[in-house]
């Protein structure tokens, strides 16, 4: 068996005084998609904010072979990329910008393409679509990993304000990282999506309600144990 | 225009600017024989396009940290405490502050870390009211501190109004202006390296450390430096609105909003701002020239209400 590239053991955060995470294990192997599932406020976003060594954390915790909270900024940026829910951008830098500032100007235009947005290089971010632009940050992201092959990338509702369209498009790409080697964890609320992946994680209320291959996590069980009567069928 | 070109327009024009500066004065027209009225004015004419220069890329730097176009040294308070901290030394030690280079810049300094430490405490992360709010309060206080010093010390009260109406330049000599030269051209040089953090904090301080950026270390530098600048242009100058907004939001237009062209572009243009104001002031007046910072706040004014009227928050 390979080394997991992302595994994080009874991980907790504290935030002012509150137990925002409790307990919650999580394993990504190379190749794999985790998805991170669960209602607003269970602690997606925190989950990943601690896997990318961006919130202080207590537990076990290694992202490609290091452990995010000891290592330097530069050196995790190396073998992890994360892209939050919301991209946010205080200037109105061109698309290209995007691929010059992650440092790798072919890749991003080589991602942008295969998101259908090669067109739009030369636009300004605030002439895009709420869509276009979580898609153009979302390349970006991608761009910043030289080598998908021992990297893991996190990625915050990368399905957020994206049509059918490209939300497909966006899952083909996150395969296409995988595949090379990379591991994903990805915060969903698609479960449709969530059941395409190699293995979920169910969160409520901070803590591990269920964790494994998606057919065993995602029981009806679970599902009305997390969302309660407005239980998603997640066909 | 490309931004190579526009480039060389402005040092052209830059270089322009300065043989005219070097021109005109209340000594009458023209470099003088051998240069000698020109020789005359150089201090001035360096000291003011120093003081741009610093100005220019403190606003950009100071707008990168905190993720927005509004937050320029004169309206979030820095150059208050600059000043402020000039008053302190003079109302305190007015004899020593002459004695040694070194003292007025550093009280200079003091100043303006004071209200930067304030600012960043208080306006970071939160709404660009909060920031501005936060800077209203600081200018107000660190002005009616100046004014209370003024009021209270008979010697220096004419220099310190002066001070806070930006009306320096004249009194610039080599002697006197040497080391708020060189620390301006120092600050300026040295923020320049920090165009790539600033780019990545412009997507937000968690994207900028998951992109391998040192936040805090890369805000102190910058915090730092455009303190340093603050300090050493207010030295120069006094008090100056306006070149730090105005010099960014046109070098971004013209050159484009990476930092690594927005930074010297906002150097140069602030330069020309201010070297440009005080040569028209000098060349309208010569025998009572307006201050530099009369000229820009007339023409930056209307300009910074186009600006904020632009904002949709």
């Amino acid at each position: 068996m390979s080394e997991p590239l992302a595994e994080a053991v009874a991980l907790a955060v504290e935030l002012g005084g509150r137990r925002i995470l409790d307990g919650v294990s999580l394993l990504a192997e190379p190749g794999q998609v985790v998805a991170v599932v669960g209602p607003n406020g269970a602690g997606k976003t925190t989950l990943l904010r601690a896997l990318a060594g961006l919130t202080g954390s207590t537990g076990g915790l290694r992202v490609a072979g290091r452990d995010p909270r000891t290592a330097s900024a530069l050196t995790n940026a190396g073998r992890r990329a994360y892209a939050a829910q919301k991209p946010a951008c205080a200037w109105d830098f061109l698309v290209r910008d995007l691929g010059d500032i992650a440092g790798s100007p072919d890749a991003f235009a080589a991602t942008l393409a295969r998101l259908g947005l090669a067109d739009l290089a030369d636009r300004r971010l605030s002439a895009l679509s709420g869509g276009e632009q979580k898609a153009a940050h979302l390349a970006m992201t991608f761009a910043t990993l030289a080598d998908p092959f021992g990297s893991v990338l996190l990625l915050d509702e990368p399905a957020a304000s994206l049509d059918l369209t490209r939300r497909a498009l966006v899952a083909t790409e996150i395969r296409r990282f995988t595949q090379a080697g990379g591991a994903a964890v990805v915060a969903t609320h698609d479960l449709g999506y969530a059941r395409s992946a190699d293995s979920v994680v169910v969160l409520a209320e901070g803590r591990l309600l269920a964790a494994g291959a998606p057919a065993a996590a995602l029981t009806p069980d679970v599902l009305a144990a997390t969302w309660g009567e407005a239980a998603p069928t997640g066909a | 225009m490309t931004p190579t070109r526009a480039t060389l327009a402005g040092l052209v024009g830059l270089v322009a600017l300065v043989a005219m500066a070097l021109a005109v004065g209340a000594q009458g027209l023209g470099w003088g024989d051998g240069g000698a009225r020109a020789l005359l004015r150089a201090p001035r004419v360096l000291a003011a396009l120093a003081a741009g220069l610093a100005l220019g890329v403190g606003g950009a730097a100071q707008q990168g940290v905190f993720r927005n176009p509004l937050a320029d040294p004169g309206l979030t308070g820095v150059f208050g405490g600059a000043l402020f901290g000039i008053a302190l030394l003079l109302g305190v030690a007015p004899e020593a502050a002459w004695q040694r280079a070194w003292l007025l810049p550093a009280a200079a300094f003091g100043g303006a870390l004071g209200t930067s430490a304030v600012l960043v405490l208080c306006g970071r992360g939160g709404s660009s009211a909060r920031l501005l709010l936060t800077g209203l309060g600081l200018n107000a206080f660190t002005a009616a501190g100046t004014l209370v010093i003024a009021a209270r010390s008979g010697e220096s009260r004419e220099l310190l109004t002066n001070g806070a109406f930006g009306d320096w330049l004249g009194m610039a000599t080599f002697e006197l202006a040497w080391l708020p030269i060189l620390l301006c051209v120092g600050a300026t040089l040295l923020l320049l390296p920090s165009a790539r953090a600033l780019d990545l904090l412009a997507f937000g301080e968690d994207a900028a450390h998951a992109g391998g950026i040192d936040v805090g270390g890369a805000r102190r530098d910058a915090v730092l430096l455009t303190a340093l600048a603050a300090a050493a242009a207010t030295c120069l100058v006094g008090q100056v609105a306006f070149i730090g907004l105005l010099a960014p939001h046109l070098a971004r237009k013209i050159f484009g909003p990476r930092h690594a062209s927005a930074l010297p572009g906002s150097a140069l243009l602030g330069g020309i701002l201010l070297l440009g104001a005080d040569t028209l002031g000098r060349g309208l007046w010569p025998q009572a020239p307006l201050s530099a910072a009369a000229v820009t706040a007339v023409l930056g004014a209307p300009l910074f209400i186009w600006i904020a009227r632009g904002r949709h928050e």
